[in-house]
């Protein structure tokens, strides 16, 4: 369905006497609604031609809300449209192709079906139209119901009658056949003559009846969506005051009244913004007891309980951190403290300026640096019984297959830690 | 956030202050962030949402544009749409893209869409004019968070230093350059670390920028599709 750019795209209007596709169509090719009517309708008394075509209309148009709908469904992208000045053929235009293809297989299905029918009669077959037409109505009629609903309903729908086995779908087409079956002979009863007169009775009745329901079903159908989209907003309105309540609002009570400790201001801002930083922007990385998560957290603690701000920033996953052998956690679980040693120094000893932390994983190997911009120290003034560095890093990190060194300088010191790889990964 | 010396180069050839538009949504943040500007730059103007944005920055032509990423008005796309819409004029005026978030999706989009760097706004008065001074002078601003992103959407293997153009892969030398700044090295401390000139430095940081802006890298798309960024 490419439409010409520069018009609007075909869509089913609001402004409706059936379905609104006279309006969408005249909107869309630019012509009058009046007009557009008067020609379907003439073209639906002279041969019924109008008639199929606006049926097929219907089916295959989507409604402008449901146009909307659909669009605003595509993953809101921060990128794509400065990703799309460069010429690249984007995937968006793929996302709609698999409901789409459903409507034009059953169309396909429908014609085939006349075509099977009337080919059959043109070279003698006795092709029992009585029975076929009715059986293909209904199964038309269940299939349009079918995709009148949406992706969650259709999936609840299924599990509902149980069909992840064959044997629920065995049942479900069994006693769709069933029905199928019942309702053709009750309409058709045993005089196969009166079946063009029953059926059309039939028809105009249940035509009737949908006539009559169909608006108030589908104004009642999207009040329940509405009501239900907005019980999910209203849930998830609470659960954000909820958060900002426990978290933010104390804060900012605590700020008020230390507001004369610039050190305890900023380290609650800090610690603050770490936690809402957390919660709003929760990384697909795993949480919890990765080594990164890990890292993360001392780096918290640390600022925390000494007040210089620490940055952390993490580049690839170390990965056998949980599931490696007992000797591998325990030489992650070595470089996390000397990590944290490090950090602690680092916050003390650095001035109080920004303490930057970099881990990088590469190939089973973690690097982690740690800097500061203090006043530097040199390894060889450190008392012999101060266990601080010597100790709790250098000592640690070799016991465990790492290495750690530090560079320290006027401009600051720097821990490099480094646990190389296993053979195996 | 120290990344960048407080004595950075000035913007060479130009004389007198840096012109300079703030465009952030938060007043308060705008006169706070006015104040901490030293006097080597000047604030020619100040907007508010994406439209005011693309006019003021159209009628004051500054030398830099301070671009908060979250902006309102309009289609939505924020600090991006004003850089989208102002691409005519990026040969001229340079952006810097100012956000309270280091959240990937944030800092990537305004790059790829023409920013020449990024702070975050917690960073103090000095850093930013010095940022604003070094993008004035035609290089890149890379935070430490910002040269991990690159390490993490480029990844860290060495390759040697093939076809320097390639736009897909960063060389050993751009690794190098990009690990110290996320180290938190200054570009001066990691010219010094790597025996090369601040310029060089510059060099190498301003050819990994353009190959973020560029690279339809494979490994790139796939590292934001894991981040659900595009």
């Amino acid at each position: 369905m490419n439409t010409v750019p520069a018009r609007p795209p075909l869509v089913r209007g609001e402004d409706r006497l059936i379905a609104g596709v006279c309006s969408g169509l005249a909107r869309h090719l630019g012509l009058r609604v009046d007009a557009v009517r008067w020609v379907m309708a003439a073209a639906s008394i002279l041969g019924g031609a109008g008639l199929v075509f606006y049926a097929w209309l219907w089916i295959m148009v989507p409604t402008a809300a449901e146009a909307a709908k659909r669009a605003a469904r595509r993953p809101a992208s921060a990128i794509a449209p400065a990703v799309s000045a460069v010429p690249d053929p984007g995937p968006p235009a793929r996302q709609r192709a698999v409901p789409r293809y459903a409507r034009e297989i059953l169309l396909g299905l429908v014609l085939l079906l006349g075509a099977f029918v009337l080919g059959g009669s043109l070279v003698g077959v006795d092709v029992p139209v009585d029975t076929v037409v009715p059986i293909a109505a209904i199964l038309g009629g269940v299939a349009l119901a079918w995709m009148q609903l949406d992706e969650a309903r259709r999936e609840r729908l299924v599990r509902g009658a149980g069909t992840e086995r064959w044997t629920g779908w065995l049942r479900l087409g069994a006693g769709l056949a069933l029905v199928v079956a019942g309702v053709t002979l009750a309409v058709s009863g045993s005089q196969w003559n009166l079946l063009g007169t029953a059926l059309l009775a039939s028809f105009a009745v249940l035509a009737g009846v949908a006539l009559v329901l169909l608006p108030w079903g589908l104004t009642f159908w999207r009040e329940y969506g509405a009501e239900r989209a907005a019980r999910v907003r209203e849930e998830e309105r609470a659960e954000i005051a909820a958060h900002l309540h426990d978290s933010v609002l104390q804060t900012l009570a605590l700020i008020q009244r230390r507001a004369g400790s610039e050190a305890d201001v900023t380290r609650l801002a800090r610690a603050q913004e770490r936690e809402l930083r957390e919660w709003l922007y929760r990384d697909s990385r795993a949480s919890g007891g990765s080594f990164e998560d890990r890292l993360t957290a001392l780096a918290a603690e640390v600022e925390g309980a000494v007040g210089a701000p620490i940055d952390v920033v993490l580049v690839g996953e170390a990965r056998d951190g949980e599931n490696g052998g007992r000797e591998r956690r325990d030489a992650y679980e070595a470089l996390l403290q000397a990590s944290r040693e490090a950090m602690l120094n680092a916050a003390r000893h650095g001035g109080g300026g920004p303490v930057s932390v970099y881990a990088e994983s590469r190939g089973g190997t973690v690097e982690v640096f740690v800097r500061d911009r203090g006043p530097g120290f040199d390894l060889d003034d450190v008392p012999a019984d101060r266990l601080g560095v010597r100790e709790s890093i250098i000592g640690r990190m070799r016991r465990h297959g790492g290495e750690a060194a530090i560079a320290s300088g006027p401009g600051g010191t720097e821990v490099r830690l480094r646990l190389p790889g296993t053979e195996e990964t | 956030m120290t990344t960048h010396e407080h004595a950075a180069a000035a913007p060479s050839g130009a004389a007198g202050p840096v012109t300079v538009v703030i465009v952030d949504d938060h007043t308060i943040f705008r006169s706070g962030l006015k104040a901490d500007l030293d006097e080597r730059v000047a604030v020619v103007g100040e907007a508010g949402t994406v439209e005011d944005a693309v006019a003021v920055i159209d009628s004051a032509r500054p030398q830099v544009v301070l671009l908060d990423v979250h902006l309102p008005g309009g289609l939505g796309g924020g600090g991006r749409e004003v850089l989208t819409r102002s691409a005519a004029l990026l040969g001229q005026v340079r952006f810097l893209a100012l956000s309270v978030s280091d959240a990937a999706e944030d800092v990537v989009s305004v790059i790829r869409a023409g920013a020449r760097g990024y702070v975050t706004k917690t960073a103090s008065g000095p850093e930013i004019t010095d940022a604003v001074l070094r993008v004035a002078g035609g290089d890149a601003v890379f935070s430490p968070r910002l040269a991990g992103f690159v390490l993490d959407a480029f990844g860290t293997a060495a390759v040697a230093d093939v076809a320097d153009d390639e736009l897909d892969r960063l060389s050993a030398r751009e690794l190098d350059v990009m690990r110290l700044i996320a180290r938190g090295y200054t570009y001066r401390e990691a010219a010094k670390e790597l025996f090369i000139s601040v310029k060089t430095v510059e060099t190498h940081v301003s050819a990994v920028l353009r190959k973020l802006q560029l690279t339809n890298r494979h490994e790139l798309s796939r590292w934001a599709a894991d981040r659900k960024i595009w």
